[in-house]
């Protein structure tokens, strides 16, 4: 009798202690991004498809999330890129002497809902960039949804870009205008400095199993307005020269495919394979594998390649090469017919006190065979905390 | 390109074909939620993918960059 009892009152209190309450959760994540990107070769585009293109990047990026609660999330980064580039200073004696050191301001904030089934998101978004040489405004919508089971989530987005490729924002008391080469200003060889882009994006991300997890990326990009660079020579072989000439419309169609697998305990396999047609006449496919290794429950090594070939675009020909009778023409290497390789190793460190850490430092070489090659290194750092909500 | 672009999908749709999907009940989701399992480019990969779009052609499908504001191709 006195255990029935006992065991009476031992369950009421169960019962009492086990009452769900929700509790809502605010969550915040800051990313800090810093990298360090340095390359040479002898092809620049702005001296015709020979000089120097010696080049490095500083960049710097902040970006914060917050998760409001389980339905709201905000986002907002930015950053700046300090760009010293040899083969801009090329351009002329006086504007892109002030621009050899240059740099790049760029910010975006989005907002992303959960809808009330919790399977479907939307979201949007607004950037803005600026650079000397030119302006870009940007937007853009997302939507996905996740399956019943969470073993499928599907996306569907458009991001578009409305680029201005003027010159003059940064010299005080200088007219925006388009700038040629020094020597080539006796005519405007733009007749629009805009450059829109459309972005169409879609996206299948579908578990296979416990351990491996497919995700198919097809996409179809088309760009119209001044796809050239005013600034950019091209000489003849009869002698002459003149400034890029490119055809006023792209389109760009992508698919990749994306292969992850956590092999044993602590090896796990990232594959990715592109293919990429464009109306340039650009055909290209990229390979890249990585290889994360938990080498401790809070330390990862991943070494990584990535191999990437395309064909040159129709218009392309190396410093003089095109016929004058040539409507369209660049000498572009990164329009050229070629093959990359980039290797490189990252060192991830992940640890948990009172909120969520991870540091990671990445190095990578880069290495085209037209003789560019570069060097980058990343840090990342992302700190994350969560808080009830009253 | 239509052969090409045939050709490349026919193979994609094959290999997709071979693969047999397996429930996964949420408990049993160790691995896939492992970070190093996230799709896409998680972390740094985001803006060391994005850095070869100024220095290749192709752009899109899944990396992170889109094609337009940079001033790059």
């Amino acid at each position: 009798m006195i255990s029935l009892l006992a065991a009476s009152l031992t369950s009421m209190g169960q019962r009492l202690d086990s009452a769900y309450k929700k509790e809502v959760l605010s969550k915040t994540d800051v990313q800090v991004l810093l990298s360090y990107y340095t390359q040479d070769n002898n092809h620049s585009a702005v001296t015709g498809g020979t000089g120097t293109e010696n080049l490095q990047v500083y960049s710097s990026q902040v970006y914060m999330d917050h998760q409001a609660d389980s339905f709201n999330t905000y986002h907002i980064d930015g950053g700046v890129d300090i760009i010293s580039s040899a083969s801009t200073d090329n351009i002329d004696f006086v504007v892109s002497s002030a621009s050899k050191v240059d740099a790049r301001w760029h910010g975006n904030v989005g907002y992303s809902r959960l809808l009330r089934d919790k399977q479907n998101r939307v979201g949007g978004n607004l950037a803005y960039s600026i650079e000397s040489d030119y302006t870009a405004r940007g937007g853009g919508l997302s939507w996905s949804k996740v399956s019943d089971d969470q073993s499928r989530e599907i996306s569907a987005g458009v991001q578009m870009y409305f680029d201005d490729l003027r010159w003059g924002r940064f010299e005080g008391g200088k007219h925006i205008k388009l700038i040629y080469p020094s020597e080539l200003r006796t005519q405007e060889w733009f007749d629009t400095y805009k450059r829109n882009s459309y972005n169409f994006s879609f996206g299948v991300f579908q578990t296979i199993n416990r351990r491996m997890a497919l995700g198919i990326y097809p996409g179809l990009v088309y760009q119209a307005g001044a796809l050239g660079t005013p600034f950019h020579r091209v000489y003849f072989l009869d002698g002459t020269k003149r400034v890029e000439s490119l055809p006023e419309s792209r389109l760009k169609i992508p698919i990749g495919v994306q292969l992850n697998s956590f092999i044993g305990s602590n090896w796990i396999i990232r594959s990715y394979y592109r293919f990429y047609w464009d109306d340039f006449g650009i055909t290209a496919h990229t390979f890249s594998i990585e290889s994360p290794v938990k080498v401790t429950r809070v330390l990862t090594f991943t070494p990584f390649m990535r191999f990437y070939t395309q064909t040159q675009a129709d218009f392309f020909k190396p410093y003089k090469l095109h016929d004058i009778s040539e409507q369209f023409y660049t000498s572009d290497y990164d329009l050229s017919r070629f093959t990359s390789y980039k290797a490189g190793i990252s060192v991830r460190y992940a640890w948990y006190r009172k909120s969520s850490r991870e540091m990671e430092w990445r190095y990578n070489y880069y290495k085209r065979s037209d003789g560019l090659h570069a060097h980058m290194i990343t840090a990342f750092f992302n700190f994350s905390s969560q808080k009830k909500k009253k | 390109m239509n052969k090409t672009l045939l050709k490349y999908s026919a193979l994609i749709i094959t290999a997709l074909a071979t693969l047999s999907c397996e429930s996964v009940k949420p408990y049993q989701r160790t691995y896939l939620n492992d970070y190093e399992m996230k799709p896409g480019q998680p972390g740094a990969r985001s803006f060391e993918e994005s850095v070869m779009v100024y220095r290749e052609g192709a752009s899109g499908g899944g990396s992170s960059k889109a094609s337009g504001g940079c001033g790059c191709n």
